[in-house]
């Protein structure tokens, strides 16, 4: 693999991530964040169906009529959402009740119908496959990333295991109530954006309302 | 004038706001200490210390000059800082609410949220069943006194303080009669009206607004209050000047809006 196709893999890790710098998908971001095996079951079955839906549309680009292919892109994206809906029920139906709505909401998610149409319309199978499994992967890193610090504060824990003394068993950690509230993904991803922009300048929006500056104002 | 310093502020212009709080918070802090002096002690250092430490940091990080308000930000969150919390539970919450009701933003003025307001609202989010918050009437009069210094410098908006007012007593005697109103004599009613809900960073800046932002900030005391445990308790208190100082710049963007359309009218008839 070349380094231009690799390119699509992990650029949407954190140059391109989908949340953090495009702003898509953060509805569900926010929602299934308050433990880490709600998020990792979220991302991976994120990643699947952006991975299947990005293929198949791309194997498919050249037969879609320009009129309908938001129609049939849907279709493709909320099929496959139903497989994997079906998969967890099947195997996993505790965590599945858990996320409840979430994962059939993946078909509403803008990452995948975004990638679909801004990308594998356009490109081939293969770097269709790799940008699908790289936007997926990018999504899930943060997805972990927050829910790592939310449930450690806010339950004292991770994956469920204890790892901080309770308050209520006699240990001095209080969990922070405040962590599993959806206001609180809203400052970690937030805090992250900001670790990513001090880090990558170039990602860093012009102002909207810029502060002129003294000199400017001399010249009057 | 000098080319460099023209348009840069005296450091009496700048700092006269901080100086005027501090001078209005004294008479408060002064009963507030006398009241629980050997408990206070620790609680008290440790928030000053942050609220000094935590602009410092930002102040290095960002080359501008060390503002102070920080200071007063601590001073207020230990006055209506619930009893008997525990010294990281402050120090967590008041460091949250240094850094993104305030410092975030660029630093007092900047924000459009009380730093105070949000560090509280952050420690009764994050740890419920807090015990009750000391009340006596000495700190409401002394937090009265700092109130009606503030008022007569114009700190504190008397549009804000009437409506606010109107806005408790209103609902508290329809509800209880004349007794309910002695749920206003807290001290964190007052210390909430006069530091944060008060505070003009934080409000409508209209003066249309100003009115509704107060009466708001009072009809939510008393709507929060009835369904916790008391109009006047802090929780009720913290979260009405906190949902008030989201809607402020709301109330601003209605009030101008019909105040454009009025002179646009007024303009077309002539």
């Amino acid at each position: 693999m070349n380094r231009s196709t690799l390119q699509h893999l992990t650029s949407p890790l954190i140059d391109n991530n989908p949340i953090t710098l495009q702003m898509l998908g953060v509805c569900s971001a926010l929602a299934v964040t308050t433990a880490l095996d709600t998020a990792l079951t979220m991302s991976l079955a994120l990643i699947a169906v952006l991975t299947a839906a990005s293929t198949v549309i791309s194997l498919i680009r050249r037969h879609l009529p320009g009129s309908i292919r938001l129609v049939i892109q849907i279709t493709i994206i909320a099929s496959l959402v139903i497989v994997a809906d079906q998969v967890l029920r099947a195997f996993a139906f505790e965590i599945s009740q858990r996320l409840s709505v979430f994962v059939g909401l993946i078909v509403t998610n803008c990452i995948v119908l975004g990638r679909a149409e801004t990308f594998a319309m356009r490109n081939p199978v293969w770097p269709s496959f790799l940008d699908g499994l790289g936007n997926g992967l990018g999504y899930g890193l943060i997805l972990m990333l927050v829910a790592t610090i939310r449930e450690f504060l806010g339950s004292g824990s991770l994956f469920g295991l204890n790892v901080l003394p309770l308050a209520s068993e006699g240990g001095w950690f209080q969990p922070l109530g405040f962590m599993l509230l959806a206001p609180s993904a809203f400052i970690i991803i937030g805090l992250l954006i900001w670790i990513i922009r001090t880090c990558r300048p170039a990602q860093v929006e012009a102002d909207e309302f810029p502060i002129l500056s003294l000199r400017s104002g001399d010249g009057s | 004038m000098n080319r460099l310093t023209g348009n840069m502020p005296r450091p009496w212009d700048s700092y006269r706001v901080t100086l005027a709080t501090a001078v209005a918070l004294l008479p408060a802090v002064a009963v507030f200490i006398a009241r629980h002096f050997p408990a206070i002690v620790a609680p008290m250092l440790l928030a000053l210390g942050l609220g000094l430490a935590w602009p410092l940091l930002f102040a290095w990080l960002r080359r501008k000059p060390l503002r102070w308000d920080g200071l007063l930000t601590a001073t207020v969150f230990v006055l209506l800082l619930p009893a008997g919390v525990p010294l990281w539970h402050l120090a967590l919450a008041l460091s949250f609410g240094l850094v993104f009701g305030d410092l975030i933003f660029g630093d007092r003025g900047r924000s459009f949220l009380n730093p105070a307001t949000v560090g509280l609202a952050f420690l009764l989010f994050s740890f419920p069943g807090l015990g009750t918050e000391p009340s006596g009437l000495t700190v409401t009069l002394a937090a009265a006194v700092g109130g009606a210094i503030l008022l007569g410098l114009g700190l504190l908006s008397w549009r804000v303080a009437t409506a606010f007012t109107i806005g408790i007593a209103g609902p508290l005697l329809m509800l209880g009669g004349i007794e309910g109103l002695e749920a206003m004599t807290s001290a964190s009613l007052v210390l909430g009206l006069v530091f944060l809900v008060g505070d003009p960073v934080a409000g409508a800046s209209t003066n249309a607004g100003r009115w509704v932002h107060g009466g708001l900030a009072g009809g939510l005391v008393v709507l929060l209050g009835s369904a916790g445990d008391s109009a006047g308790s802090l929780p009720s208190v913290v979260f009405a000047a906190l949902l008030a100082s989201i809607l402020a710049p709301l109330i601003d963007q209605v009030v101008i809006f019909f105040n454009v359309r009025r002179r646009a009218r007024r303009q077309s008839n002539v």
